[in-house]
């Protein structure tokens, strides 16, 4: 009985229901948008690319494309302006005096005009020119987290962006000239600086943001003013509040709550961040400049491990990825219906031979240094190592141009890397029968954590037995902090970065007989001399005969030897996503990115 | 009681600060925290070195450096942990917060689920012991346990996720594919229900052509586009789950139990509707709990009412039907917005993805995100339950096998129980106490994360922490995972140890 009543009650309720529901349609649930993904391998964190930490290629990528620039790399790589956005103007060379002016029109994404304060506030980060002299850090820095502590003093003013008073943006220490319609400073430098032009690119952080949050002032105009006024008149306690905000108020790894931070003038403007996930690009509203984005929502996804990200590629959760290029990448690539570019990093192997503090002596001849490059096999070592991962893959055979670059052909028929194309054991033997030694050790310092520089010492040690040379495995973790210790290698294997075409970044540094990256001890005096005449020459052209000049010496010198550029591949769905064409410096496949567009949608 | 716990507690603290010293000085030898900058090209790369020889202490040999970072964590005891910055100067306190948040959704799923099925499957096996099932089981279990997880997660993605992403562009199941699902579907359930001789053959036969109906009912109305259980799906399962519910909770003899749930599966189909279109669009996530709280607490009354003499019984079944039911009209109600979700603009028909843990700028409703996480956690929780099953699913198997060959189980077969209580209420309880301790070690393993499921699947969580620590030969992250996990290890040791004594009243602590 009871269950004949149950199931009539039930049966009248489903009935009710039945009816019931025949009244609503189903409304749509989803907000529709649609976003164009890039894979990145490292998350963003910092939206301040100028500290010391903060420099690296997962936020600079971002700023990149949040910022205008007033010139950049193309995928050459040349050096290209962007009169839209400023002009730079070198007013006199000797004092060297630059002017900066903002176009007319500019302005950041929540509408405050872009000017003289924000270059003010650029000028007085970089250059360090008002942190407090002599004022150490170590002291009021908690030893336990290197956070700056409580007590840490609050009339000194340290802008944490690594400003060397001997180079680059450290040169400019006079306080620049402001103009009258607040649209351009003039910097003097203390003294000639041939890369002056690769220094100031950007305005970097929106001045009046970070002079609201330091100063807490909120109008925009007022914030501005009284930043110019506490820099002008070197104010030190609010120099000081203004400092310690750009040091740390836009490290976020998150979306800050205070959207103010992600201010931007350039392309794209930040609207989203997950933290560890994703960070959303979308097309600045504000930006007046020839950069006008064709994508309306860039998606950079963070993707630590290169084969996820190609099966994301695969399963068009991103459009395009540009992962650590391996054999295993490359296969699995291969194997898809996606295009593949090929192309360069910004990194070089090399090897540096040591002069006169080899381990063995024996590199103090230049006649075993000659039978040394005579052996290296650099065909071999391309061929077995990175043809895998890049087909085209050739040899790099300048020690001071990247390839691409204006020179790198000039340079290379000349400057006699042709005798070290292939392997000459022949040669070697005789220049060793010559030199009067036998069996002479070279001990080659490398990474034993890398893998592939594992692989090249093999393939340089069979080489080397055959002429002779008793090449030994020096290699040690701590392989950095090894290099330019006096008598402890003979011969080091490693990769130099370039991140511009900046002549002072490369042949000073590296072949001048004081120069800071002068590991192997090489001193010669007309290097010198080039190398003093290339940091003060501000014409181009000449800049190139120069560097041509200087890497004909090193090969003649027997320096060492250059073996290839570092292999990047990118891949993109050419049936979403067009006019992909990545750069070998940073911001590698960025650096166009208002020049990306859609396809098919 | 209490001593034990002191005395283990302090032992516990002196191997914590013997495995973080080594682990201190293993990750800061490793390599060369600088070596990025040595090899760089910028022109102010002495001060760059400097400053970050300042950030991270470089200048402080390792075997000292740690007792700094242990001065950080001993803030922790006055409330404010300080457990150093990584060399991108982000707080590593911060990054933690991120990353065991990120791990807990990834792992505490895949644990339960894992927990749930490995227990199940092991309890039937031993009750069908040398069973086809019971080897199959055996044999699946320990090819699931032998197989590399980073290969096993990249397959699901290919298959799983791109393969099924490209089935879904035109769902047709091939019709040889029909037939063979069928027969091996019959195959398992022949081995699982036990039957003899022509009625063996007749459940072969009763589950082969279920099986090819459904498959050929899943077809023909393009499920796979439009998933739906619908009101006859509901009504159908909803019954099943109130009889099944019944015989494990009381067994059909208590007819009010069978009633109680028969009433709640019923109220459960009343509301299939307006829910479905009416009141469950504006639900929040807190506001969907409630719900199921709410629930749960009605189905009780319900049972209670019907209860009769002994009502705590009735009520329990009555309550479990309830929330069982409430998931089946929740799980429609999620595949309601499934056709909606896989064609939006930001999914464009590729719904099961292979990175991350949310497609990136989707907004929707609450069931529009839920479609959306299990998408995202499908695969790598897939990769965690083929794992962990094994080990589940033998140890219960293992552990019901001894306690059936028990002296007391005999007695209370003698007595003349039904088969039902004997195994769900003398045996199973007493099969789960050594299974407690080997969950209570999971979840301390838990928030350890999985590194490599973690990486592959791209998910930011605690693996990642440990991994990218050891990448930039910076000790700080490192030591940050290696103190929650060491901890929680040695913290879950201990719970075990009092959970087994206080369930097994053989077993006394001292």
């Amino acid at each position: 009985m009871r269950i004949r009543r149950f199931a009539v009650a039930a049966a009248t309720v489903a009935v009710g229901a039945l009816v019931l529901s025949g009244c609503s349609a189903p409304q749509s649930e989803i907000v529709e948008g649609s976003s164009l993904s890039v894979a990145w391998n490292q998350p963003f964190y910092s939206y301040n690319g100028e500290t010391s930490f903060g420099n690296a290629t997962a936020n600079n990528n971002i700023t990149y494309a949040t910022n205008a620039q007033f010139n950049f790399y193309d995928d050459t790589p040349a050096l290209v302006d962007d009169t839209s956005f400023g002009s730079y103007e070198m007013v006199s060379e000797d004092p060297l005096v630059v002017k900066y002016t903002i176009a007319d029109g500019v302005k950041w994404s929540d509408g405050t005009a872009v000017d003289a304060a924000d270059l003010l506030l650029k000028w007085v980060s970089l250059s360090g020119a008002e942190n407090t002299p002599d004022f150490d850090a170590t002291e009021f820095t908690d030893p336990d987290t290197g956070a700056f502590t409580p007590d840490f003093p609050t009339d000194v003013v340290y802008f944490d962006s690594g400003a060397d008073p001997t180079t680059g943006p450290g040169l400019v220490s006079q306080l620049p000239e402001v103009s009258d319609d607040k649209k351009s400073i003039t910097m003097t430098w203390d003294a000639p600086f041939v890369d002056w032009d690769l220094q100031f690119t950007n305005v970097g952080l929106p001045a009046h943001v970070v002079a609201a949050n330091a100063l807490g002032i909120d109008d925009p105009q007022k914030a501005k003013d009284a930043l110019i006024k506490a820099i002008t008149d070197s104010d030190t306690a609010s120099m000081a509040k203004i400092a310690n905000f750009w040091n740390t108020g836009f490290n976020f790894t998150e979306m800050p709550s205070d959207t103010s931070l992600v201010v931007s003038n350039g392309p794209y403007t930040i609207t989203d961040f997950v933290a560890d996930q994703y960070i959303t690009l979308t097309a600045n509203e504000n930006y007046v400049g020839d950069h006008k984005p064709e994508v309306a929502e860039v998606t950079v996804r963070f993707i630590t491990d290169p084969l996820a990200a190609v099966q994301a590629l695969q399963n068009g959760e991103v459009q395009v990825i540009s992962p650590q290029a391996t054999a295993d990448v490359a296969d699995a690539l291969a194997a898809l219906d996606v295009t593949v570019v090929g192309g360069y990093e910004g990194t070089y192997e090399h090897i540096d031979l040591q002069f006169d503090q080899s381990k063995s002596g024996h590199f103090n001849n230049p006649l075993i240094r000659e039978a040394f490059m005579k052996i290296i096999p650099r065909q071999e070592i391309v061929d077995k190592l990175i043809v895998p991962i890049q087909p085209d893959a050739t040899t790099r055979d300048s020690q001071v141009f990247l390839p691409g670059a204006e020179g790198y052909d000039d340079s290379v028929a000349s400057n006699g890397s042709a005798n070290y194309a292939d392997v000459d054991i022949a040669g070697a033997t005789a220049l060793l029968a010559e030199a009067g030694v036998t069996n002479p050790e070279v001990c080659m310092l490398f990474s034993s954590t890398n893998p592939r520089r594992a692989n090249e010492f093999l393939l340089i040690q069979q080489s080397g037995a055959l002429a002779g040379f008793n090449v030994t495995d020096c290699s040690s973790p701590d392989w950095g902090g090894l290099l330019g210790t006096p008598g402890k290698y003979d011969a080091s294997l490693f990769g130099w970065q370039s991140t511009s075409l900046g002549v002072t970044n490369g042949p000073p540094p590296n072949y001048n007989s004081k120069g800071i990256n002068n590991l192997s001890f090489y001193n010669n005096p007309e290097m010198d001399k080039l190398t003093d005449e290339l940091g003060k020459e501000f014409d181009p052209a000449k800049q190139i005969e120069i560097q041509i000049e200087i890497d004909k010496l090193l090969w003649d010198d027997f320096y060492g030897v250059t073996i290839f550029q570092f292999p990047a591949v990118t891949a993109f769905d050419e049936t979403k996503i067009a006019n992909i064409s990545p750069s070998t410096l940073s911001p590698t496949i960025f650096w166009n990115i208002w020049e990306w567009s859609p396809v098919g949608a | 009681m209490a001593t034990f716990v002191i005395r283990r507690l302090i032992a516990s603290i002196f191997i914590l600060l013997a495995a973080t010293y080594l682990m201190y000085i293993l990750t800061a030898l490793s390599g060369d925290p600088l070596e990025d900058l040595r090899t760089s090209t910028a022109p102010n790369k002495a001060q760059l070195i400097e400053s970050r020889t300042r950030l991270l202490n470089l200048d402080v040999p390792p075997f000292l450096r740690y007792f700094i970072w242990l001065a950080g964590v001993g803030k922790c005891f006055i409330g404010q942990c300080d457990l150093g910055v990584t060399v991108q100067n982000q707080p590593v306190t911060i990054l933690l917060a991120q990353a065991a948040g990120s791990t807990l959704q990834l792992v505490t799923i895949a644990s339960l689920v894992a927990i749930i099925l490995g227990i199940t499957v092991g309890i039937t096996t031993a009750l069908r012991q040398y069973s086809g099932y019971d080897y199959g089981v055996t044999f699946i279990s320990f090819l699931f346990f032998s197989l590399p997880i980073f290969w096993v997660a990249v397959l699901l993605k290919q298959y799983i996720a791109i393969g099924f992403n490209d089935f879904l562009a035109d769902p047709k199941i091939e019709y040889w594919i029909i037939p063979i699902i069928a027969v091996v579907s019959g195959l398992i359930w022949m081995s699982i229900i036990p039957r003899k001789g022509l009625q063996k053959l007749l459940t072969f036969g009763i589950a082969a052509v279920a099986t090819a109906g459904i498959l050929f009912y899943l077809d023909l109305s393009d499920w796979f586009s439009t998933p739906h259980i619908g009101i006859v799906g509901i009504i159908i399962s909803s019954i099943a789950v109130a009889f099944g519910v019944t015989v494990i909770s009381t067994g059909l003899k208590r007819r009010r139990a069978l009633y109680a749930a028969l009433t709640v599966a019923g109220v459960g189909i009343a509301i299939y509707y307006p829910f479905l279109y009416g009141f469950s669009l504006s639900l929040e996530a807190w506001s969907l709990a409630l719900l199921a709280l709410v629930t749960i607490g009605v189905s009780f009354a319900i049972g209670w009412f019907w209860g009769g003499a002994d009502r705590l019984p009735v009520a329990r079944t009555a309550a479990i039907t309830g929330f069982l039911v409430a998931g089946l009209i929740a799980l429609d109600r999620f595949m309601f917005v499934w056709n909606q979700y896989a064609n939006s603009g930001r999914i464009k028909g590729r719904p099961i993805a292979t990175v991350g843990s949310a497609t990136p700028g989707l907004e929707g409703s609450l069931w529009v995100h839920g479609v959306d996480l299990f998408t995202h956690l499908l695969l790598p929780t897939i990769a965690l339950i083929l794992i962990s099953f094994a080990s589940y699913t033998r140890y219960s198997r293992a552990s019901l096998l001894e306690v059936m060959n028990q002296d007391y189980i005999r007695t209370a077969r003698a007595k003349g129980l039904t088969e039902r209580t004997v195994v769900v209420r003398h045996a199973f309880r007493n099969a789960l106490i050594p299974i407690a301790t080997i969950v209570a070690f999971d979840i301390g393993g838990i928030i350890g994360g999985a590194v490599i499921t973690e990486r592959v699947f791209g998910f930011v969580g605690m693996g990642q922490l440990f991994q990218n620590g050891l990448d930039h030969v910076d000790p700080n992250p490192v030591m940050a995972f290696f103190l929650v996990t060491g901890g929680l290890a040695i913290l879950f040791n201990l719970l075990a140890d009092l959970v087994y004594a206080g369930l097994d009243p053989r077993i006394r602590v001292s």
